[in-house]
């Protein structure tokens, strides 16, 4: 059995790349022309690095996809823009998807997973403490969210409209917050940076987080489970801690981080009166902060991975103390 | 004012990459056009765009975009290389073009677009866009006005990093169109500080010497360029480069003063001879700084109150003359002459530079090669005048003495 790996020089993909050769399979992996592979190299290992094999094909170029398709039963497409405009998500995203699912379709893969995210879903409808999964809804007008997530929530719809059109067996895994050695652990969940302050808006929310080992362990298992196909798996850690917590821990762990606190009743309210100055003064100041993306974004809801844990199956072996330990340790600078 | 719905612009827009966005959102802006359609051969781009601009057409086919949308003016915003087909066919099919800057990738395109928009009887404007900005506005009024009298020479600045997004891309994507035109890397961006030194350098075909060269070891493509011209009155300096911060910066110099224009800052500083004899000639210059950054400050503020500073505020301006000009039926804006006058000028400037490459005279060496070649060829000289060679650098002058021993 062999798998394909799109992304995997990147920061979850050559962690999947070792766990997949640890069970034997042989991989291909698809790089661009620019990538280092170095870091892929190291993360699997001089034991292990015979059974892959690296290729150079742009996800633009469908031919050069089926072709690298040959023989491979799963396709883990992990690859993705994380940052940019709208339009170079896209770029980055959504087109390649389209271009390596038809590939895979003509290919007949027995297996597709996408790496999509677990920003996907439109909470702004749900109550606060409302438990998110899978059954939730995704977020029905993403342009009003931020670039990434509209860019995330497309390619997953271009993911679906192959899989009912041509009965591509895909598996959508929706991570969330992926932390790990090297990323840190403050992300745009627990509030605003500014600069070297990070603005902790509200307090109380659980962080949606999983550590890269068992984020990974997650999608391999996505590519192998019986009976996963149309399925959706969220994927996050156990034991999560609130913004606050995290924060604190944080503190105590003599990572000194500069925070500013903005009361959660007042979250919403101060992000109408941002949103109506950027449409007053006709965008002077940009329309990053909306009543929407706010509340999309730091809203207390309660994250579980009840069906992960069933269905993959999958338990995240680092317990959130260990990565949280391990992030902060090894990472340059958290954040 | 209202608008009534028969005096409105309908705009439509070709490619929806990055600059489309700046485009969708200044259009917005002028109460006189509505963005009837975009288009973009991924209909996943149409759509990005027609969802978060609120466009009601998104299309993958511009002729059926023309058919069904009808749009009087339309924004071509793709890449250089497709400028001159696109606008062509746009123009045959009888609406107005704004194209977006670089004009075409050269000479003859350029002339291939204004030949049939005199066919069609139909206008063109170019995407020079800063000359509409507010400080670049000022900046021209206060030259016309005397502040520095006769203008001798303009230097005009554009840092570009490798990291911005644009940028990165680029650098890593070895098959990105912008490697594939005739001027790399320059062409997509050289027009912008290109076209503020043709502004008072009128010259049609001014000398020039033009060198690019890339700037570190690790780049296969080059990413610096340097251009000198020389016209009839005014001489003209051009750096592009990825090794400075980012900044858009002309400084437009006189018989009596230099005027720098800072278009990110939004600032124009005046600088001039002091006139005051002695020590106070110290106490002078910065009165003169302190007084002038006072009145910057005022103007940002006062301008931040209106909520008048938007980045581009210049391309708003330069739609709004086009669309008067497409509604009156008067000359656009920017005019043609203008716009060949720059691309010539690219082209001169990018064919002078592959000469020089083909050459191997690109490259900066290391001082000491550089030296010695130019040693060599001084000692020549001073052996015919008997004379010791003059440098201003102190070091040079020393290798020059060890070379001539």
């Amino acid at each position: 059995m062999s798998a394909l790996v799109t992304g995997a020089t990147g920061f979850l993909g050559r962690r999947l790349v070792r766990l997949l050769r640890e069970d034997g399979l042989q991989v291909t992996c698809l790089v661009r022309p620019s990538s280092d592979i170095e870091p892929l190299r190291q993360a699997v290992g001089d034991a292990l690095w015979s059974g892959v094999d690296v290729r150079t094909v742009e996800l633009m170029d469908e031919n050069g996809c089926r072709e690298a398709l040959l023989g491979c039963s799963v396709v883990y497409h992990l690859a993705a823009g994380l940052s940019g405009s709208t339009s170079t998500l896209f770029l980055n995203s959504v087109i390649p998807t389209r271009r390596l699912m038809a590939a895979s379709v003509s290919a007949g893969v027995q297996r597709f997973v996408l790496v999509s995210s677990l920003g996907v879903y439109g909470t702004q409808t749900l109550p606060p403490g409302t438990v998110l999964d899978e059954r939730s809804p995704v977020d029905p007008h993403p342009h009003l969210r931020d670039p990434y997530t509209f860019s995330k929530v497309v390619q997953e719809r271009v993911a679906w409209d192959a899989y009912k059109a041509s009965g591509l067996p895909l598996v959508v895994v929706r991570p969330g917050v992926i932390i790990g050695p090297g990323r840190g652990v403050l992300s745009s969940r627990v509030g605003l940076r500014l600069g070297p302050l990070m603005v902790r808006m509200g307090g109380g929310q659980q962080l949606p987080y999983t550590y890269v080992d068992n984020c990974a362990a997650a999608v391999r298992q996505a590519g192998l489970a019986e009976r996963a196909e149309g399925q959706v798996f969220n994927v996050v850690d156990d034991d999560l801690p609130t913004a606050k917590e995290l924060l604190r821990l944080c503190r105590k762990a003599g990572a000194g981080v500069k925070s500013a606190w903005v009361p959660r009743p007042l979250v919403q309210p101060l992000a109408g009166a941002y949103e109506w100055y950027h449409h007053w003064s006709r965008g002077q100041l940009p329309g990053v902060i909306t009543r929407y993306r706010t509340a999309a974004m730091w809203k207390p809801l309660q994250y579980v991975n009840d069906k992960a844990k069933a269905g993959l199956p999958w338990r995240p072996e680092v317990p959130f103390d260990e990565a949280f330990r391990r992030s902060l340790t090894i990472a340059p600078a958290i954040g | 004012m209202t608008t009534s719905p028969s005096d409105m612009i309908r705009v439509a827009l070709v490619g929806c990459g990055q600059i489309a966005d700046a485009h969708l959102q200044e259009i917005r802006k002028i109460p006189s056009a509505e963005t009837v359609a975009v288009c973009d051969v991924h209909q996943d781009f149409a759509d990005q765009a027609a969802a978060r601009f609120e466009v009601p057409r998104a299309f993958d086919d511009m002729q059926r975009m023309l058919s069904e949308a009808s749009p009087d003016v339309v924004h071509l915003t793709t890449p250089a290389h497709t400028h001159c087909r696109l606008a062509t066919e746009l123009l045959q099919a009888g609406v107005h073009v704004y194209v977006e800057k670089p004009f075409t990738v050269d000479v003859r395109e350029a002339e291939a677009v204004l030949e049939a928009a005199h066919a069609e009887d139909r206008s063109v404007c170019l995407g020079h866009d800063q000359l509409f900005d507010p400080s670049w506005v000022q900046c021209r009024a206060m030259v016309q006005a005397g502040a520095v009298g006769d203008v001798t020479h303009v230097e005009s600045v554009l840092g570009y990093p490798f990291s911005g997004q644009f940028g990165r891309q680029v650098a890593t994507d070895r098959n990105h169109w912008v490697r594939k035109l005739p001027g790399g890397l320059f062409q997509n961006t050289i027009s912008h500080p290109l076209y503020r030194i043709t502004e008072f350098l009128t010259d049609d075909r001014p000398a020039l010497h033009a060198n690019w060269f890339a700037g570190s070891a690790d780049v296969s493509i080059p990413t610096e360029l340097v251009a000198h011209f020389r016209g009839e009155q005014v001489t003209g300096n051009l750096l592009f480069s990825t090794r400075i911060e980012p900044q858009r910066i002309t400084r437009v110099y006189g018989t009596h003063g230099a005027l720098e224009v800072d278009l990110d800052a939004q600032l124009v500083r005046r600088s001039r001879q002091n006139r005051l004899p002695g020590a106070f000639e110290k106490l002078e210059m910065p009165l003169r700084h302190c007084r002038e950054a006072t009145g910057n400050l005022c103007r940002n503020v006062w301008r931040f109150l209106k909520s008048d500073i938007h980045y581009f505020a210049g391309m708003r301006c330069l739609f709004e003359e086009f669309y008067a000009s497409v509604r009156s039926g008067s000359p656009p804006p920017i005019p043609y002459e203008g716009m060949l006058r720059v691309t010539r000028l690219m082209e001169a400037m990018f064919e002078q530079c592959r000469e020089r490459e083909e050459a191997g005279d690109t490259a900066p060496r290391h001082s000491q090669e550089r030296i010695k070649v130019e040693s060599d060829h001084t000692i020549k000289s001073d052996q015919r005048s008997n004379q010791r060679p003059v440098t201003t650098n102190r070091d040079e002058s020393r290798e020059l003495q060890e070379a001539w021993s």
